[in-house]
């Protein structure tokens, strides 16, 4: 397959949605507008637990413009609760709200009013009277009545990595390392709220809604409200910010479809951002018990990783981190367990880099712990235990320039002039911190289908049910068209975000590059074999590099048309059916039988600590990464700036407090929930580290949107310990954290 | 229910509308007047999302009542293009990538040009800090600290031009 003159995949392109997004065309979820349409405003509950005695509706019914209210004497029987994602179903929890009246969590939805504006649907919801039987509710960990289970006794297919006898050989190591770290409630809060709009029309249901699982939630929807998935369309053309919060169906979805239905008249939701809190996922908090046992020279001889995730009362929701902790280093004895708590809390869900934020977090933090009691560089530790074959089974990675990263981010800060001891670097008033760490994302590619139509006009339309969370999807995938079709990118059209078009994968754990790019070339090759066995030209033995031109002109008014699946390394036949059912058959990753696919990359944070205050600053954020084929470096690089802020947020700002007592959220807003402005981010940098992976798939790409914020983590707490000693475990850093800090 | 009659200027076109009383000056623009280039992202004045300005000041519209506005002109992000022809600003946020999703994108070039209209040379520290109310959770910082840097050099060295021609 020969690439056209052109090259354009790899080209530094602006996004070619740009201009929409510049001059507020682009339209999101609520920007939709339809005649005669109704406002919904929730009504959360108060409690976390407990069950509601009773509703009076009668002062919100005197609102003026209030027009119906909705409970579960409504809802229930109409909308039937689904299964979690990972249980092979579509939603995020299997908690559907207004099914009962029993309360399983804090903010659950307890009614919806509707009114003829957005105003007076929340002035009857202001007004709707609430009364609940109320009942201890258990926060987290530490309550009393929470219950911690096994994830292998939870989950028939959750395996534990393990290989050798750990416990002996960290008994026997020279150099022990035995320390414990936690990880925080966060919520994803992207920027657009979590809007829904529903329309009926002939017993046909149409939802525009930011989705990152367009089919997903057809089906899903489909099968909440009893209905056929052919009658369901998922718009989602521009997306504002995701994170994870869209890959799963929420229970909103079908409530507001549902009354819809009832009412007969397009209903629009625009929750707040409090309720966005407790009507969506959010990272559960994680605790940590890293043992690492190695020889004076920093080989490891036993690494062991235990972790406790939260859930909620009736789901096995985890993460299990362990897969990617357990395979980053080259050790032969190797422990791991992943356990779950159940809380009365609403079901966790994937946030950008749900597995890895957390586990590595801890596990390269324990590796800078390493490198301070051995003595050796960071680096030069993790370089002593680089490895090129994981060591649970043995299989080789498709490629891993982890070295390559570490030396590239080096050059680039300077590390060589860095002095080991803490607290040696200062600039005036400042202790200054220079921290490091790992990073590796799984690469996982899933089956696709994508149509391609020529015009005679020399125009192209691409269609593929894909999605672009921001993170350039239209773009790349123009790209590719343009370069297999021989065409200029400003002649491909790319509909995406639409359930009638060809299904594409959720837009969850990075794979979107590679699936659906791999898929678009297939589309776009198969549409030149067509267009050239029709044409005269057919002859000729290799069609790839041959020019439009010439049989532009032989088209019908309609162009013609091709249509590609792609079954992806580890994926079989099945996936195509799946695909068409709204399910993503990922694989790659260490779930593969004969090889294990990671990128990976190095990141580097200099810290600022006030010695006075204990203020923390960031003043520069490096990242190298090698991640195979870059498609378009503009938005390659967007995403990774994006992931290392992230990962500065979630290690000095993010957290999502919940009362103990009550079980409730309490900073449940943009002003309390701490995420940084421009202000708080200096320099960021990222460096490309050069890989080519051919193994990987056809195109080589591997995921990239979530390589960057995880490592970041690690590295701004060891840079806190590099610049002042002190060694903090407990996600987020704050300065009271360092307010016994001497200096 | 009586409707509040407001005479106001949106993007230098004189525009009438009749609003509620509680209705925020952002539930006018996007429910009433079709104009949603202004994004909601959390109604209490902590994201920026929302931005426009009155009377040339940056203002979050959700903090404002449709009712106040009156007499009042306002600006948003639909009127910062000529026509076609893009502002600096929308210009240089393309190049620089100073957008992911674009939810928070018409909030800070509304922002953005406030602070070159009132700024027109800040120093990058005056930028971070004059748009640290608007939130890119994508995050596009660092970039959009570059595009409007960018931005104001072009604007800045195209007026030094005219001023010389004239
Ligand atoms: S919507 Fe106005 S500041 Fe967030
Ligand atoms: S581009 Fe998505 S929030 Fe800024």
């Amino acid at each position: 397959m020969a690439e056209t003159a052109e090259g354009v995949i790899g080209k530094d392109v602006a996004r070619i949605d740009g201009a929409r997004k510049v001059t507020g065309a682009a339209s999101y979820g609520s920007d939709f507008a339809l005649p005669d349409q109704t406002y919904a405003f929730l009504v959360t509950s108060t409690i976390a637990r407990g069950r509601i005695r009773h509703i009076d509706e009668t002062a919100a019914r005197r609102v003026p413009g209030v027009i119906g209210i909705y409970t579960h004497r409504d809802i229930a029987g109409k909308v039937k609760a689904g299964k979690l994602m990972a249980d092979g179903g579509y939603l995020g929890t299997s908690i559907q709200p207004l099914t009962s009246p029993d309360i399983l969590h804090d903010g659950q939805i307890v009614a919806v009013v509707i009114g003829e504006s957005f105003e007076s649907a929340r002035e009857g919801a202001y007004r709707l009277d609430v009364a609940y039987e109320r009942q201890p509710a258990s926060a987290s960990f530490d309550d009393a009545s929470v219950e911690t289970v096994a994830a292998s006794e939870a989950s028939k297919t959750h395996e534990d990595p393990k290989v050798g006898d750990a416990e002996t050989a960290f008994q026997q190591a020279a150099l022990r390392i035995d320390v414990s770290y936690s990880t925080p409630t966060q919520h994803h809060n992207p920027i657009e709220l979590f809007t829904t709009l529903c329309h009926w029309s002939d017993g046909k249901l149409t939802v525009w809604e930011s989705s990152q699982n367009v089919w997903g939630y057809k089906y899903g929807l489909a099968e909440q409200l009893g209905i056929d998935p052919n009658d369901i369309r998922v718009l989602s053309p521009f997306i504002g910010g995701a994170f994870g919060s869209r890959g799963s169906l929420t229970p909103r979805t079908a409530i507001i479809a549902e009354i819809a239905r009832q009412l007969g008249r397009p209903v629009k939701l625009v929750p707040t951002r409090d309720q966005g809190f407790t009507i969506a996922t959010y990272r559960a908090e994680t605790r940590h018990h890293v043992k690492l046992g190695a020889t004076p020279d920093g080989k490891l001889v036993s690494l062991s990783h235990e972790a406790w995730e939260v859930t909620s009362r009736p789901d096995n929701y985890m993460v299990s981190g362990t897969k990617a902790t357990t395979r980053l280093y080259q050790c032969p004895n190797i422990y791991s367990k992943v356990s779950i708590t159940h809380a009365d809390r609403n079901t966790p869900g994937f946030m950008r880099s749900p597995p890895e934020l957390p586990y590595l977090f801890a596990l390269e933090s324990a590796m800078d712990e390493l490198a301070v009691a051995t003595g050796i560089d960071p680096i030069e530790l993790r370089r002593i235990n680089d490895t090129q074959v994981e060591p649970i089974k043995g299989l080789p990675y498709t490629s891993r320039s982890l070295m390559a990263c570490f030396d590239a981010g080096a050059k680039a800060f300077g590390w060589h002039e860095r002095n080991p001891k803490p607290g040696a670097m200062r600039d005036g008033d400042w202790l200054v911190g220079w921290g490091c760490a790992s990073t590796m994302y799984p690469t996982a590619v899933a089956p696709a289908a994508a149509k391609v139509r020529l015009m005679p006009d020399g125009k192209a339309i691409v269609q593929t049910a894909a999605h672009d969370i921001g993170t350039g999807a239209y773009t790349v995938i123009g790209q590719v068209a343009a370069e297999r079709l021989g065409l200029p990118l400003a002649n491909i059209e790319v509909q995406i975000g639409d359930s009638d078009l060809p299904p594409a994968p959720v837009a969850g754990g990075s794979n979107t590059t590679a699936s659906v790019c791999n898929v678009v070339a297939k589309a776009c090759d198969r549409l030149r074999q067509q267009l050239f066995q029709q044409s005269n030209a057919a002859s000729a033995t290799d069609i790839s590099g041959m020019p439009l031109d010439a049989v532009l002109n032989d088209l019908p008014k309609d162009g013609i048309e091709a249509y590609a699946e792609n079954l992806p390394h580890g994926t079989t036949q099945e996936g195509i059916g799946k695909l068409y059912h709204g399910h993503s058959m990922l694989a790659g990753g260490s779930e593969l039988k004969d090889r294990i696919q990671f990128a990976f990359g190095a990141e580097f944070v200099e810290l600022r600590i006030h010695r006075l205050t204990k203020e923390i600053r960031c003043s520069r954020l490096i990242g190298a990464f090698a991640c195979g084929r870059i498609v378009n470096p503009r938005t390659a690089r967007s995403q990774l700036m994006g992931g290392l802020i992230w990962g500065l947020s979630s290690a000095l700002h993010e957290e999502t407090e919940i009362d103990q007592a009550s079980a409730r959220y309490y900073n449940d807003d943009l002003a309390e929930y701490l995420i940084p402005v421009n202000a708080d981010v200096r320099e960021v940098e990222v460096i490309f580290v050069p890989e080519e992976d051919k193994a990987i798939n056809d195109l080589g790409i591997k995921g990239l949107g979530e390589l960057g914020n995880v490592g970041t983590n690690a590295a701004v707490a060891n840079a806190v310990y590099h610049a002042t000693g002190f060694r903090i475990r407990d996600l987020p850093i704050r300065l009271e954290d360092l307010l016994a800090v001497e200096s | 229910m009586s409707g509040i009659h407001v005479t106001t200027k949106i993007n230098g076109d004189e525009v009438q509308f009749v609003c509620e009383a509680d209705e925020s000056l952002l539930d006018v623009l996007r429910n009433r007047l079709g104009l949603t280039g202004a994004k909601e992202g959390c109604g209490t004045g902590d994201c920026g999302a929302c931005s426009v300005t009155v009377d040339g000041r940056l203002t979050c519209s959700c903090l404002v009542l449709g009712a106040e506005v009156d007499g009042h002109d306002i600006g948003t992000i639909e009127g910062m293009a000529m026509g076609d022809e893009l502002h600096p600003l929308q210009k240089k946020f393309i190049e620089h990538a100073a957008l992911q999703c674009g939810i928070c994108t018409p909030g800070f070039l509304v922002a953005a040009k406030a602070l070159l209209d009132h700024n027109p040379e800040p120093t990058e520290t005056e930028i971070r800090f004059g748009l640290a109310g608007n939130l890119c959770r994508c995050t596009g910082y660092d970039k959009i600290v570059r595009a409007v840097q960018a931005a104001a050099e072009e604007m800045n060295s195209a007026k030094k031009i005219q001023q010389k021609v004239a």
